[in-house]
C-alpha cells in the first residue's frame, strides 16, 4: 500500500471506531459475542460496583456493618463542612477527615473540590466539546484506546457492557485528552486513571480531573506518561534511595533476585496503585493522593514494603516475589486499611524528617512544554500507527537510565560479594572501620508491628510468623555461606557494605545510629513469643590515632558490657526517634505496646 | 543470579537430570494476546479481559524435554510504542523470544516483522526467536495467511506456529518447540550470557519446578 492509503486506511478505521462508540449498545451495534461477558449483578456486586467471581456473603460481617455506620455519621459532618468550603475549612481539620477516609456517597464532590474542577471548567468552557470534535477528526491514538476501554475495569458493573455508558465516557475523555494535551496523548495507564474517575464523576469532569493530575503542581503526572517516561526514572531513583536508607536488607533481597524496583513498582506510580492493592484501600490512598500530591505514592509505596517486608524476604525467586507484591496484595493486602493508612500517615512523617519525603521539583523535560489544546499536525507514522525506525534521543536516555539501574544494582551486589569477603576478616576482632551486631533482616516488627495495631490476622500467626523467620533466618545465611563462601558472621560486614555502596545518597554516614527493632534472632528464646530487644546499630568513624570502644547495647538487654572509660570529650549520642515500630511484647496471649521512654541516651 | 548454578551433585552423590534456565521474552503490538499466551502457558488460564500490561510483567514455567528441565523466565512486555524504550532491558540477554501478531489484524503483523529485524540487530546473535500467528480461534476474521507467515518465518529461520490463548491451541507446544530448539550444553553462563542456558540441578530453585513438570 502506499503513503495515500495508509492514510486512508488509517482514517477510515478511526471512523469506524468513533461511530461504534456513539452508536453505543443502540439497535445494529456490532459487539462480538466474546465482548459481552454474561454476568450476574444482584449477589455478586460489591459496594463499589466490582463484581465478583463468587457470591458476596449474604450475612453482613459485623466490623463492616459498624464501619458503614461509621461512615454514615461522618457523612453528616461531610455535608456540612461541604457547604462552606472555601470559607471556613482548616487545613487540619480537612487533613484528619480525609485521612480518616472520604465517605464513598461523597467522593464525587470532595474530588471536585479537593481538585478545583469548577474553576478550571468555568475557565475553559467549550473546550471539552472542542476537544471530542477534534478527537473525532484527527486522533491517532482511537484504536490503542478502544483496545484499552476493552479492557479496562470489565469486573465493574458500569464498565461491564462493550460500549455502554461508561465506556462511552472513558473514551471520549481519554481521545479528547490525548488531543489536549498532544505532547503526552495517550498513554496505557491513563486508562486506569480516566476510569477510577469516572466512577465518581462525569464526562467534562473527569477530562479536567485527568488534566489536573497530569499538568497540576502537586500531582504533575505528566512526566510520567510522556515519552521516555523522565518523571518515573527519578521517581524510582527515589524510591531506590528510600530503600537504601530504611531497608537496606530489603533492597539487598531484591538485588540478589535480580529484582529491579521498575518491575514492581510500575503500577504504583503510574495510576496511584490502582489494581495493585484492594479497591477500597485505593480510594482512601486517592483521597490523600488528591488532597497531598505525590509525596504519598512515594510514602505509600515505602509502606506497602514496610508493611510485607517480613513475607517478601520468606520468598527466595523473583517469580514469587513479583506475584506477591503485584497479585496477592491486590486481592489480599492482609491489613485493613484504616491500619495501612495509619501506617502511611506515619510514614509520610518519617520521610519527612529524614528530608526524603519528596525527590524534588520536576525537571525541564517533566514539565508540559507544548500549549494545550492546540491541534499539532501528526506525522505520518502517528497517522498509520507505524512504529519509528529508531528510538527518539528522550527514549535513548530512558533505555540506558533503566539499563543502567540494573547494572548498577548488579555491580553493586557483586562489589558487595567481594567486600564481604574482605571485611569479614578484617572485622572478626572488632576493629575494623565500622561494625555492628545486626543479624536481622531489617527490622523483623514489621508484621508484629501490625498485629498490635489491629490487624485482622490472629495472634496464632504470630507465633507461626516468628518461628518461621528463624528458620528464614538460617536459610539465608546458609546460602549466602555457600554462594559467597561467607560464614554465619557475614553480617558483621553487612553495614560497612552498605555505606560503601550508598554511592551519593549520604544514607548511612560514619557516625549515624539506627534503631533496629528485631525479633529474637541474636537472642533466640525458648518461646517466639517473648518481647524482642531492640538492637541499635552504631557506626564510628574510623580515626585511626584515636580508636573507640563501642558497645552495642538493646533496649532491655545488653549483650556485652559497655566500655567502662571513654576517652575525654568522646561522647556517643544514641538517638531513638523511630517510634514507628514500638518492640510489641506479649502479655497473656495479648500484644502490649512497649514505648521507649527516652529517646536519646547519652553514653559518656 | 548466577548463584542459582550449583554443583551437579546430591548429597547421596547421585547426578540428576539437566536442569536448563533461559530467559525468554514476549513482544508484538498491542493487544495481540502476549499475555494471554503466557497466562495460558504459565497457569493454563485465559481471561477475556486480560488487563492491559503496564511496563512489563515476570512469570516462570518448567516444560520437560527427555532428561532435561528447562525453566523459562518469560518477561511479558507491554505493547504500546510508548513503552518500546524500556524493551531492550527485557531483551538483553535473552535466549529466546516470542514476537506475536494478531492473525485478524494485518498491521499487527507488519510491527511483528519489525521486532523481528530489531532482535536480529539488537538482541543476543544466538536467539531463538519464534513468531506466534495468536487468536487462531477467530480464523474466520483472519486478515493474515497462513502461508504468508510462514514464508516470512522460513526466510528468518523462525520457528512459527498459530496458537488460540483463548483454546489453549499450540500454547505448549510453541514453548515447547523453543525449548528443544536452544542449546543445553553442559557449561553454565551467567545472566545475560548469550545462546546457552544456565543450568541448574535440583535441590534449589528449579527443584520446586521440577516437581510439577512431567505431569
Amino acid at each position: 500500500m502506499n503513503e495515500e492509503d495508509l492514510i486512508r486506511r488509517s482514517s477510515e478505521e478511526r471512523e469506524k471506531i468513533f461511530r461504534r462508540y456513539e452508536r453505543g449498545r443502540e439497535e445494529g451495534a456490532e459487539i462480538d459475542p466474546w465482548e459481552d461477558p454474561s454476568f450476574e449483578v444482584y449477589h455478586a456486586t460489591d459496594r463499589y460496583g466490582f463484581i465478583h467471581d463468587k457470591r458476596l456473603s449474604s450475612k453482613v460481617d459485623p466490623q463492616e456493618a459498624k464501619r458503614n455506620q461509621i461512615e454514615l455519621e461522618r457523612v453528616k459532618k461531610w455535608l456540612k463542612m461541604l457547604k462552606s468550603w472555601n470559607s471556613s475549612v482548616s487545613k487540619e481539620k480537612l487533613h484528619k477527615r480525609i485521612y480518616k477516609g472520604i465517605p464513598n456517597s461523597l467522593r464525587p464532590q470532595v474530588w471536585c473540590k479537593l481538585l478545583n474542577l469548577e474553576k478550571i471548567k468555568s475557565e475553559n468552557k467549550g473546550t471539552y466539546a472542542e476537544m471530542t470534535r477534534l478527537a473525532r477528526l484527527h486522533s491517532t491514538d482511537a484504536r490503542q484506546i478502544d483496545s484499552d476501554v476493552n479492557r479496562q475495569f470489565r469486573e465493574h458493573i458500569i464498565y461491564r457492557e462493550r460500549y455502554g455508558i461508561k465506556q462511552q465516557s472513558l473514551y471520549n475523555v481519554l481521545t479528547a485528552y490525548a488531543m489536549y494535551n498532544s505532547e503526552v496523548g495517550y498513554c496505557q495507564g491513563m486508562s486506569g486513571l480516566a476510569g477510577v474517575l469516572l466512577m465518581y464523576m462525569d464526562e467534562e469532569d473527569a477530562f479536567w480531573a485527568t488534566h489536573v493530575l497530569l499538568t497540576g503542581q502537586k500531582y504533575m503526572m505528566h512526566g510520567l506518561y510522556k515519552e521516555g517516561f523522565p518523571k518515573l526514572t527519578r521517581f524510582l531513583a527515589h524510591h531506590d534511595r528510600i530503600l537504601h536508607k530504611f531497608m537496606p536488607k530489603l533492597k539487598k533481597h531484591f538485588d540478589k533476585h535480580g529484582l529491579d524496583s521498575i518491575l514492581y513498582s510500575l503500577k504504583w506510580f503510574f495510576v496511584c496503585f490502582v489494581e495493585r492493592v484492594p479497591f477500597s484501600l485505593c480510594l482512601r490512598i486517592w483521597d490523600i493522593y488528591l488532597l497531598d500530591g505525590e509525596r504519598v505514592i512515594t510514602a505509600m509505596a515505602f509502606t506497602i514494603l514496610k508493611l510485607h517486608k517480613r513475607n517478601i524476604t520468606k520468598l527466595h525467586d523473583m517469580d514469587s516475589i513479583v506475584h506477591f507484591i503485584q497479585v496477592k496484595l491486590y486481592k489480599d493486602f492482609m491489613y485493613d486499611d484504616d491500619t495501612v493508612i495509619q501506617s502511611l500517615e506515619k510514614t509520610i512523617d518519617e520521610l519527612k524528617r529524614s528530608k526524603l519525603d519528596h525527590p524534588g521539583p520536576p525537571l525541564k523535560d517533566e514539565i508540559p512544554s507544548r500549549p494545550f489544546g492546540v491541534l499539532m499536525q501528526p506525522s505520518f507514522e502517528q497517522i498509520v500507527g507505524r512504529r519509528a525506525e529508531k528510538f527518539t534521543e528522550k527514549e535513548q536516555t530512558t533505555n540506558e537510565i533503566v539499563t543502567m539501574r540494573r547494572e548498577e544494582a548488579r555491580d553493586a551486589l557483586e562489589k558487595e560479594s567481594r567486600e564481604s569477603q574482605l571485611s569479614v576478616g578484617d572485622s572478626c576482632g572488632l576493629a575494623g572501620s565500622k561494625f555492628s551486631f545486626d543479624p536481622s533482616i531489617d527490622d523483623a516488627s514489621s508484621l508484629l508491628d501490625c498485629q498490635h495495631t489491629g490487624s485482622r490476622r490472629s495472634l496464632a500467626d504470630t507465633s507461626v510468623t516468628s518461628t518461621a523467620d528463624l528458620s528464614v533466618f538460617s536459610t539465608i545465611t546458609r546460602s549466602q555461606a555457600h554462594e559467597n563462601s561467607l560464614d554465619t558472621h557475614s553480617n558483621i560486614s553487612e553495614s560497612s557494605v552498605g555505606a560503601i555502596s550508598s554511592v551519593g545518597s549520604g544514607i548511612m554516614q560514619s557516625g549515624s545510629i539506627q534503631k533496629q527493632p528485631l525479633s529474637s534472632h541474636s537472642t533466640p528464646r525458648a518461646t517466639p513469643h517473648n518481647p524482642s530487644p531492640d538492637v541499635v546499630r552504631i557506626y564510628v568513624p574510623y580515626s585511626p590515632t584515636d580508636t573507640p570502644t563501642v558497645s552495642p547495647q538493646n533496649g532491655d538487654v545488653i549483650h556485652k558490657s559497655p566500655p567502662t572509660s571513654f576517652p575525654e570529650g568522646n561522647k556517643i549520642r544514641i538517638r531513638i526517634d523511630n517510634d514507628d515500630f514500638p518492640t510489641p511484647l506479649v502479655e497473656h496471649g495479648k500484644i502490649k505496646h512497649f514505648r521507649i521512654e527516652h529517646h536519646e541516651i547519652d553514653l559518656k | 543470579m548466577a548463584n542459582r548454578t550449583s554443583a551437579a551433585q546430591r548429597p547421596n552423590g547421585s547426578t540428576q537430570g539437566k536442569i536448563c534456565q533461559f530467559k525468554l521474552v514476549l513482544l508484538g503490538e498491542s493487544a495481540v494476546g502476549k499475555s494471554s499466551l503466557v497466562l495460558r502457558f504459565v497457569k493454563g488460564q485465559f481471561h477475556e479481559y486480560q488487563e492491559s500490561t503496564i511496563g512489563a510483567a515476570f512469570l516462570t514455567q518448567t516444560v520437560c524435554l527427555d532428561d532435561t528441565t528447562v525453566k523459562f523466565e518469560i518477561w511479558d512486555t507491554a505493547g504500546q510504542e510508548r513503552y518500546h524504550s524500556l524493551a531492550p532491558m527485557y531483551y538483553r540477554g535473552a535466549q529466546a523470544a516470542i514476537v506475536v501478531y494478531d492473525i485478524t489484524n494485518q498491521d499487527t503483523f507488519a510491527r511483528a516483522k519489525t521486532w523481528v529485524k530489531e532482535l536480529q540487530r539488537q538482541a543476543s546473535p544466538n536467539i531463538v526467536i519464534a513468531l506466534a500467528g495468536n487468536k487462531q480461534d477467530l480464523a474466520n476474521k483472519r486478515m493474515v495467511e497462513y502461508e504468508e507467515a510462514q514464508a516470512h518465518a522460513e526466510e528468518n529461520g523462525l520457528l512459527f506456529m498459530e496458537t488460540s490463548a483463548k483454546t489453549a491451541m499450540n500454547v505448549n507446544d510453541i514453548f515447547l518447540a523453543i525449548a528443544k530448539k536452544l542449546p543445553k550444553n553442559e557449561q553454565t553462563t551467567g545472566p545475560g550470557g548469550s545462546g546457552q542456558g544456565r543450568r541448574l540441578v535440583e535441590g534449589d530453585s528449579g527443584a520446586k519446578a521440577a516437581g510439577n513438570c512431567c505431569k
